[in-house]
């Protein structure tokens, strides 16, 4: 009975709303809050405001199409200054005081670990993180005992990319004899660790197992003894400084030398800026390029993006995947409401995905795995004449392509061009 | 033997590098008994001025350089009076933090200015490799190795051979008595504040092709540069030179023979075995003789 005269109301302000004459609910207006707390200013503000313009662009698409369910998407942004400390008490302020009801993560691992168990065990808010790769935001301590896991990535994840480094290096490209050259700080002992784990499982070790300092000008000593090794191949785990320290260092030494692979730390534009031409020919992994032909739909969004800023990408990936990230949340508030709760659960729904960055005919995250880009959706990249082409395989072994029509293999040996 | 011959001349290249700033160290310390702790920066600052003015202004490396100078000298200059001079005045040792805070200061600043990317300053004489036979060498190493032979040179003839190099070290033997010799000594001390901001812009100059122009390039460098005239003796140039080529030298052997990431920590360590020994450094006169 009730629940037939609330039908009978409903159509009666359904006609009310079409004449004009009744003002619909104020929450069906309500914008729904996308929270993003990132580097806005600072040294490393490049990273928080690639991000946000990601964000931007998702937004206006979604509204674009009428918003979810009537509401537009909004979203509030954050200066953490890549301080953990500023980031804990953005989130705080985020989630508590502006009521947002998802999250795109920040641009630092440290600060995206010290906010994943108050995500977790307070706030309760579906966060996609991009740009930070510590494997450990996602295999966290609500995954581990079992409970919802809040946190979701999109991007490399450090694990993943270690074995997808030393996979395509093994079985891709044929080598036997690899090499390590890492930072000795966090980032590259990370990665060093994660490298000789996979190279183990693999029945490998290192045949070389160089360090180097921040601030090392000068890499002869290393890459002597990596010669002397006899190494097919040298993997790299640091930052664009010292890696051009690296490259000019191989210059000085000569050929032959062994090739050049490192991780997504610094497969960024930035980084043929600091070493020209001397980073030609070096391979990084990373899951997006913006260089070399491009799906329509990517294509139209970066012509979008330089008519937009009017400027280069500084970190396509991080854009592309908060693009991504913001879609996803679209999709699954469309299925359920926007409870974050429910949102949580819809996001290992998805049965697939056409992004701009991840595209699936799988679900894009499960129960058990948050991980959109899986080893299988992340990419090599050549450097090559300014631009990081991705590298495809075919019977006549791995190839780049510089324009659309146009394929030019890679020596697996030199990561020359045949 | 080609291993050996590589990384000795790698490491006496970059051994140049130190040296040349650590000279810097010195010229302030021989007059003024006073270190600027924050050199590092004024290295990183020459460094960051060469990339706007050689690289994105496009303007001439010798009119870069000029340019380079005489806005760390102005710089040098008013330094020394706001953050040098008022505590050595009043005896105190706040011009150890003041100095390193005007350090800072510039990282940050630089951080705002240029962001914290590394940015690439093409070499002055030509990027291509020389070779003999196996070893291979960059000219810009070579010019470093030469200018910090230059900088000694031009610094021991300054001392001994001009009017305002007696002066300087009038007032490093004895300030009170140079000034009743009609002796400027606070323009001495001001001059020579100012010439090792300039002498640390210059290694940044030269040096940037090498290590790339980023706000912290001084950070590492400043501070491995600081242990030579240490080892050497504040007061030595010709000892820094020697202790600077020597340290790189050590530095490469260690990471070729042994492994690099005990490289520092030997490097430290033998540091502190020749303070031990001789803790006026290799070079100094003992204290004793200057009291």
């Amino acid at each position: 009975m009730l629940s037939k005269l609330m039908r009978l109301t409903r159509i009666a302000q359904a006609a009310l709303v079409a004449a004009g004459l009744y003002a619909v609910p104020v929450n069906a207006q309500e914008p729904v809050k996308i929270g993003f707390a990132g580097p806005m200013t600072g040294p490393v503000s490049a990273f928080g405001n690639e991000i946000k313009r990601g964000i931007d662009m998702a937004i206006n698409a979604v509204n674009a199409q009428g918003g979810v369910k009537g509401r537009k998407f909004e979203v509030v942004v954050r200066d953490d200054e890549f301080d953990p400390v500023k980031t804990v008490a953005a989130y705080r302020d985020l989630v508590e005081r502006q009521k947002v009801l998802a999250m795109v993560g920040t641009a630092n691992s440290a600060a995206m670990l010290a906010v994943t168990p108050l995500i977790n065990d307070q706030f309760h808010v579906p966060t996609i993180c991009v740009h930070t790769d510590a494997t450990a935001i996602i295999e966290n301590a609500a995954k581990a005992e079992g409970r919802d896991n809040y946190l979701f990535r999109l991007g490399m994840f450090g694990n993943g990319q270690a074995d997808f480094l030393v996979d395509s290096m093994v079985k891709k490209f044929g080598h036997k004899k690899i090499a390590l050259l890492t930072w000795t700080a966090g980032y590259g002992q990370i990665g060093r660790k994660e490298l000789t784990r996979r190279l183990t499982e693999l029945g490998m070790k290192p045949v070389a197992d160089e360090t180097f300092e921040t601030g090392d000008t000068d890499m002869t000593a290393q890459l002597l003894k990596i010669k002397a090794a006899g190494a097919d191949v040298i993997l790299h785990y640091g930052t664009i400084k010292e890696a051009v320290s690296i490259f000019q260092t191989r210059k000085k030494l000569g050929e032959p030398m062994a090739p050049f692979v490192s991780s997504w730390g610094i497969a960024v534009p930035a980084l043929w800026k600091a070493a020209g031409s001397l980073a030609e020919g070096t391979i990084n992994s990373n899951v997006v390029t913006v260089d070399g032909p491009q799906s329509p739909e990517r294509q139209a969004l970066v012509a979008e993006y330089y008519k937009r800023y009017n400027q280069e990408f500084d970190d396509p990936a991080s854009f592309f995947d908060a693009y991504d990230a913001v879609i996803l949340l679209s999709i699954a508030m469309d299925k359920v409401g926007f409870d974050p709760r429910a949102v949580r659960t819809a996001l290992e729904n998805i049965p697939s995905f056409k992004g701009v960055s991840l595209s699936v005919d799988h679900p894009v995250f499960t129960r058990d795995r948050h991980e959109g880009h899986t080893v299988d959706d992340m990419m090599l990249g050549r450097w090559t004449d300014g631009k990081f082409l991705e590298i495809q395989y075919d019977a006549g072994g791995p190839y780049i392509t510089p324009v659309t029509g146009q394929k030019k293999y890679i020596d697996p040996v030199t990561f020359g061009l045949r | 033997m080609v291993f050996f011959f590589q990384i000795l001349m790698d490491g006496i290249a970059t051994g140049a590098i130190y040296a040349l700033v650590a000279v810097g160290y010195s010229v302030t310390f021989t007059t003024m008994r006073v270190l600027n702790f924050g050199l590092g920066m004024w290295v990183m600052l020459g460094g960051m001025l060469t990339y706007t003015m050689h690289v994105s202004l496009g303007l001439n490396i010798v009119v870069t350089l000029i340019a380079v100078v005489s806005v760390l000298s102005l710089m040098g200059i008013v330094a020394e009076r706001l953050t040098v001079r008022p505590f050595v005045g009043a005896g105190s040792e706040g011009w150890v933090m003041a100095t390193l805070a005007v350090g800072l200061l510039f990282v940050n600043v630089a951080e705002l200015v240029w962001g914290r990317n590394s940015l690439r300053v093409p070499a002055f004489v030509g990027q291509d490799v020389l070779r003999f036979g196996a070893f291979g060498i960059y000219p810009q190493n070579l010019l470093i190795i030469a200018s910090s032979i230059g900088a000694f040179l031009a610094l021991e003839y300054f001392y001994y051979h001009t009017l305002w190099g007696k002066a300087f070290r009038a007032v490093a033997h004895s300030p009170d008595t140079s000034r009743l010799m009609g002796i400027n000594a606070g323009g001495v001390a001001t001059a020579s504040y100012a010439l090792a901001c300039v002498l640390a812009g210059v290694a940044g100059i030269l040096v940037v092709p090498i290590t790339l122009a980023d706000p912290q390039m001084g950070t590492v460098l400043g501070l491995k540069a600081f242990v030579i005239p240490i080892v050497a003796g504040l007061a030595s140039p010709r000892g820094i030179l020697i202790c600077g080529i020597a340290y790189g030298a050590v530095e490469g052997l260690i990471s070729g023979y042994l492994f690099s990431g005990i490289r520092d920590i030997l490097a430290f360590g033998l540091m502190i075995a020749v303070l031990y020994w001789r803790p006026d450094g290799l070079f100094g006169q003992p204290s004793a003789e200057r009291a």
